[in-house]
């Protein structure tokens, strides 16, 4: 009996380890090195993951995409750093970013990418040092339907007779309340789509229209970044903000549950004329009843002086870093990945066409301009001689001061809170996050 | 001679639990302990500070631990008397004869397999689309959430208590009860005299049960409401997490948090000890 | 009197039937809203799917191909039923010793499995996971270590409560036969104790299964994922929710619960039942 069971016990053993090795890929590349990106964009990371794909296959080199969930950004890169697997490839989003990684970043000063970048603008510097570089330039603003928006202008009563009519806040706003009023003549459910406070869309309010009352604040006091914000311009933030929330496709009272694809969804199946979004945004849009030709996109006015000559919202928020703690066959694997991504057919077709993103590489010749015409929308403005503003919101103090305006403003949305809310987030949130962080 | 041979085996019998249960338990649990005092991002970078980590918490405004901490208390609370009364109810009607009661037992014992985060989503798709016809939702209020949550808490842990309150109604003699009958007492009274106090072991064990399921509870919090709106929310578990993963430079505050969590929990572990074997002296 | 029982029966029966239509009702609308196209999902949860809103079995495809699915499922089976057996082998064998050598070294092992059965998850998190890392127990065949670790306070409880009740004698025979220890252990104390291992494999397995919290932060998600973890990437890893993927993900992961539970619907709750009379 004793024997029969050594022959079960040892079967099951066996059997046991089968499957363990079914189940671990034998980890054969470890000489080679390998890349292992944690990509921060999750619109983009089905193309990413191919991307690596189509890598892998042409080099042999193993290259990981993880995605972070939106959001979550840096609560991720700090939890996979801790691993000894950690990323080799990895994005700040600015100075802020930069701080606390600068340990972390590869010097990338004799790097071929760093050859192939137009214009010192684009690379994140500390002294001689160049630790990131940025791979994306992007717009945002309020991406319009041209179709609809003609529609309106050629009924009875409209406040403009053409787009170009709006170039200040007042206008945008008599626009959007009448479009508002008129919305069943229209066929749309609302002027603006769904503003969505699920975490995949409140970024677009928390984060990038927090942005002018503060870009306007530096500009007023001359600085380029602050401990202390003042608010001076949050009057203006909170008209927009009303603005948005009442002439929507829905009730304040269910945005907290909306998300950034359903407000996509609603644009681009024409049920809204305005959204506020960047020129990422296309591949959520294209493809659906709006035709690319009717894509266009206007500068987030909020009511300040002299705001005729504002263009859109243009920066890049998206460095690239090498993780300089990693082996250094995975470093040289991944700056390998980098130039094959910047210079071969496959990866410039990828992040211009596919992704649609504009990059500064001089790699990127006429053939690969990105096919977005929102892209081209953000072009107009610059040619037009109108004055970008720029990302201050890479100087926000942290994740947490985010949040913090984000659940304030839905509170206020939903009538569940005060604007006062808001302000003390902003406020003094963000004296406080600067003295946590410090 | 029995014993000296069996202590020749000990490693055999005792080292690969001990070796897991070190790694997977006592390791962590006394480190824990330790990170608690300290501030730390990696385990290895940790510099000891004292209680600054229990205090941090408690002074700053931000931070919504003591809320959590209300939020879930009341929440056990609720939970208990409910899924105890009405699994109770359940399986009083279900141990009579009627027909269907196996079929009836299967289907409301079944929602206790399916994980606490799918069925998050699986209710999330439900109170989300009942609400949306008057213009709220889930996220709208703490305290839709909070209904939100005490409903699938029911529907999951219903079925479980009531399995085991039936077998402990169907372990009462039969004599006991037409011994009743025939000294003339009233259904309710036969409740309230007999069964009651027999399945009084039934009742403690379901109460614990329910007791620590709810104070712990984390992936249903997670996956239903997500702390939203603005961590209000948020039960302890989740918010212990949050403060871990969501916060740069709070780990060790996580980490002091977790400790008074683990002193809560053992504090009703022990309480609910102590009245149970006062019960069984009793008895 | 016989009447009356019937008629009391028939509103009972009626009552319960109702009940257990809205109990399931939940799964059943998950299961309509799967073969939904994603934009009408959170707009009409309530219809049923008609042409425009029909989209077949592009949400499970979806689903699938987005959460990596299959190999999740296989990741799952692969860990509960190592872990499982893991824990019912090394525990019961513990167990057993704890039972029959008292020194001051197994009381406190038996103490100490006792205290951890108080100690929540949160407590232990942060540092398993780091500890886990460092000795690279981020895989599959690792995280079965801190499962059996973990479980093991529960489950050596258990089986101490058992052992308790066996007599003697049996085991003394077995020795004089000439059995050592560990033969004594698999030829007559392993097989008594089969009870109590089915109920400790259907709480564990019942805990693992779904645990979601333990593996995210052991495994290394860039590789493995197990089905929970599948779930909640779908919510997070795409920035915005797919809800087609989402419900056919979610009927993928119920329904093998489902089957297993009818299949084996007697053992689960007699085991659920030992368990918690025992615990």
């Amino acid at each position: 009996m004793m024997r029969r069971f050594k022959k079960y016990f040892a079967a099951a053993m066996s059997a046991a380890m089968v499957a363990g090795l079914a189940v671990v890929p034998v980890q054969a590349e470890e000489a080679a090195g390998s890349v292992y990106y944690l990509n921060f964009k999750p619109e983009q990371a089905e193309q990413w993951e191919a991307l690596a794909e189509a890598y892998t296959e042409e080099t042999g080199v193993p290259v990981t995409v993880v995605t972070a969930a939106s959001g979550t950004y840096e609560s991720t890169l700090k939890s996979e750093m801790a691993k000894d697997e950690a990323p080799t490839m990895f994005q700040v989003n600015g100075p802020v970013g930069l701080a606390s990684w600068k340990d972390y970043c590869y010097d990338l000063k004799d790097s071929e990418l760093y050859s192939y970048l137009k214009s010192d603008d684009f690379a994140l510097k500390d002294g001689d040092a160049v630790l990131g570089i940025a791979y994306v330039i992007e717009t945002y603003g309020i991406i319009y339907n041209k179709a609809l928006l003609a529609d309106y202008c050629a009924t009875e009563g409209a406040v403009i007779k053409d787009a170009s009519e709006i170039t200040s806040f007042e206008t945008l706003k008599a626009v959007a309340e009448d479009i508002q009023a008129k919305k069943d003549e229209l066929g749309v459910l609302g002027a603006f789509t769904s503003a969505g406070m699920d975490s995949s869309s409140d970024w677009r309010f928390k984060t990038h229209l927090a942005n002018l009352p503060i870009y306007y604040e530096y500009q007023a006091d001359g600085i380029a970044s602050t401990d202390a914000i003042k608010g001076t311009y949050l009057d203006n933030y909170k008209a927009v903000w009303d603005l948005y929330i009442n002439n929507a496709t829905c009730e304040p009272s269910m945005i907290a549950s909306m998300t950034g694809e359903d407000a996509a969804a609603e644009f681009a199946l024409g049920e809204a004329v305005f959204y506020q979004n960047g020129t990422w945004a296309y591949g959520d849009i294209t493809g659906n009843e709006v035709a690319d030709e009717d894509l266009g996109m206007l500068p987030i006015y909020i009511g300040v002086e002299g705001e005729e000559n504002q263009g859109l919202c243009t920066g890049s928020e998206n460095y690239w870093c090498v993780n300089a703690k990693a082996s250094e066959e995975d470093i040289q694997a991944t700056l390998d990945f980098m130039n094959w991504v910047v210079t071969s057919d496959t990866g410039r077709a990828s992040l211009a066409n596919e992704m649609g993103f504009e990059t500064p590489f001089t790699t990127f010749t006429d053939e690969y301009g990105a096919e977005n015409p929102l892209l081209d929308a953000a072009n107009e403005y610059i040619d037009a001689g109108k004055k970008s503003v720029a990302w201050c919101f890479t100087t926000m103090p942290s994740e947490e001061w985010k949040n913090g305006v984000g659940s304030a403003l839905l509170e206020y949305a939903q009538g569940t809170g005060e604007w006062d809310g808001v302000v003390t987030a902003f406020v003094d949130g963000w004296a406080s996050e600067v003295a946590a962080t410090k | 001679m029995n014993n000296r041979s069996m202590k020749k085996y000990a490693p055999i019998f005792l080292l690969p639990t001990m070796i897991a249960f070190t790694i997977g338990f006592i390791a962590p649990f006394i480190l824990g302990v330790y990170l608690s005092f300290c501030e730390f991002t990696t385990v290895t970078d940790a510099k000891f500070v004292g209680l600054k980590n229990y205090l941090r918490f408690w002074n700053d405004p931000s931070d919504v631990f003591l809320h959590s901490l209300w939020f879930t208390a009341l929440f056990t609370i609720v939970t208990v008397l409910l899924i105890n009364v009405l699994a109770f109810a359940v399986a009083l009607a279900l141990t009579k004869k009627i027909r269907g009661t196996n079929l009836f037992r299967t289907v409301f014992f079944m929602p206790n397999l399916i994980g606490g985060l799918v069925l998050g989503y699986v209710w999330q798709l439900l109170l989300n689309g009942i609400l949306a016809q008057f213009q709220r939702n889930l996220k709208y209020d703490e305290l839709y959430g909070f209904l939100g949550l005490v409903i699938l808490m029911c529907w999951q842990q219903i079925g479980y208590m009531m399995i085991i309150y039936i077998s402990g109604i169907q372990n009462i003699p039969g004599e006991l009860i037409e011994a009743a009958k025939i000294d003339g007492a009233t259904p309710r009274q036969i409740l309230k005299n007999v069964t009651i106090p027999m399945v009084m072991p039934s009742i403690t064990i379901c109460t614990f049960l329910t007791l620590t399921n709810s104070f712990k509870l984390f992936d249903q919090n997670l996956a239903l409401t997500d702390g939203d709106p603005s961590k209000m929310s948020e039960m302890l578990a989740l918010n212990i997490y949050n403060t871990f993963y969501g916060r740069s430079g709070w780990e060790g505050v996580g980490q002091a948090k977790a400790v008074i969590f683990f002193l809560l929990v053992a504090a009703i572990a022990l309480v609910q000890n102590y009245l149970t074997r006062s019960k069984e002296v009793q008895q | 009197m016989n009447a009356r029982k019937a008629k009391h029966g028939w509103i009972w029966t009626l009552f319960f039937s109702i009940l257990s239509v809205l109990w399931v009702f939940p799964i059943v609308l998950v299961f309509i809203n799967s073969f939904k196209k994603k934009a009408y999902i959170s707009r009409a949860p309530f219809q049923i799917p008609t042409d425009k809103m029909f989209v077949g079995w592009d949400n499970y495809v979806n689903g699938i191909e987005k959460t990596n699915l299959i190999e999740a499922f296989g990741c799952s089976v692969f860990i509960t039923v190592f872990s499982v057996a893991a824990i019912i082998l090394f525990c019961s064998m513990t167990a057993w010793y704890i039972c029959r050598v008292k020194t001051k070294v197994t009381t406190t092992i038996y103490y100490l499995c006792l205290f951890s059965m108080i100690v929540p998850f949160q407590m232990v998190m942060f540092t398993l996971s780091k500890i886990a890392n460092m000795l690279k127990l981020g895989n599959p065949v690792g995280i079965i270590v801190v499962y059996l670790g973990f479980g093991a306070g529960l489950s050596v409880f258990m089986f101490v409560g058992f052992c308790k009740s066996i007599p003697l004698e049996i085991e003394e025979a077995a020795m004089i036969d000439g059995c050592n220890p560990l033969q004594t252990y698999f030829r007559v104390v392993l097989p008594i104790m089969k009870p109590t291992c089915v109920t400790v494999t259907i709480l564990q397995a019942m805990w693992i299964w779904n645990d979601y919290l333990l593996p995210s932060l052991v495994l290394d998600q860039k590789r493995w994922k197990t089905i929970p973890m599948a779930v909640q990437y779908l919510k997070g890893g795409y920035g915005s929710v797919d809800m087609g993927a989402m419900m056919g993900t979610l009927v993928i992961a119920i329904i093998p619960i489902i089957i297993f539970y009818i299949a084996c619907q007697k053992y689960i709750i007699e085991g659920v039942v030992a368990g918690a009379v025992k615990g």
